[in-house]
């Protein structure tokens, strides 16, 4: 459970912030760590970001206490999805406008 | 190789249609059984449970098959739809990305709320996480089979 949404959360600051653990490089067909300019067109960054999401899922499963876990409401299992999805119809309006 | 890829991850793609929208409906169902005679009522009248397993192995499948094809639309259809300036289109599919990626990372969280026995403290959870998820599938089976077809819808 904690995985899931501390990985939502990070998978979602990953594309607003470019936190991509990797990136691969279309016309060269080679991977990068991190962002980098390889100089050779746009690159593929979806699949660093879901990476770096599935660090930051990984990390908060680790960190949270099973107690706190428990503990959770489940409202906030779909809220905090729900708002995520608001945030990715937020940030990609950009295309519609 | 692409074409047959492309195939095998829409008619996949129609079967999690299916089972999501079916458990979703079977999920919310207030009163199971009640009204049996009603096609609303029968298609409602389902163990909602049953579908958790399929749901998730089809979403990996079709997940991992997207990701395999993603380089083949950046180097094709994506150049196509900037030079034609369709930017909704473009946007569209961005959209699809998110949820491609979310939805992925919210099928632990899913399998959680639906392992038996089933938990009452999860029964929202249960409920909203389904939706969210068939949602999801709606807007990517709709973006992904307008895309695919752009050519001869718009162009």
């Amino acid at each position: 459970m904690m995985f899931s949404l501390f990985a939502c959360v990070t998978y979602t600051l990953a594309y607003y912030f470019d936190w991509s653990l990797f990136q691969y490089a279309l016309a060269e067909n080679r991977f990068y760590f991190f962002v980098q300019d390889s100089g050779s067109g746009p690159p593929i960054l979806w699949y660093g970001w879901l990476a770096t999401a599935v660090l930051g899922g990984a990390a908060g499963a680790v960190i949270v206490p099973p107690r706190l876990s428990a503990k959770l409401p489940g409202d906030l299992v779909w809220l905090l999805p729900l708002a995520v999805i608001v945030a990715a119809l937020i940030y990609e309006k950009r295309w519609f406008v | 190789m692409i074409t047959a890829l492309l195939l095998v991850h829409g008619i996949l793609a129609v079967v999690l249609l299916g089972a999501i929208t079916h458990q979703a409906f079977a999920a919310s169902a207030t009163r199971p059984g009640a009204g049996r005679s009603s096609f609303i009522a029968k298609f409602r009248n389902t163990d909602a449970a049953s579908y958790s397993k399929v749901v998730v192995a089809l979403f990996v499948a079709i997940i991992f098959l997207g990701s395999v094809l993603y380089p083949s639309y950046r180097l094709v259809v994506r150049p196509l739809l900037q030079a034609q300036d369709l930017r909704a289109a473009n946007g569209s599919f961005e959209i699809k990305e998110h949820f491609s990626a979310l939805a992925l990372l919210l099928l632990p969280a899913y399998w959680a709320t639906w392992r038996q026995p089933l938990t009452p403290e999860y029964a929202s959870a249960r409920v909203g996480l389904t939706w969210i998820l068939a949602s999801m599938v709606w807007w990517n089976f709709i973006i992904g089979q307008l895309l695919v077809s752009i050519k001869g819808l718009f162009l």
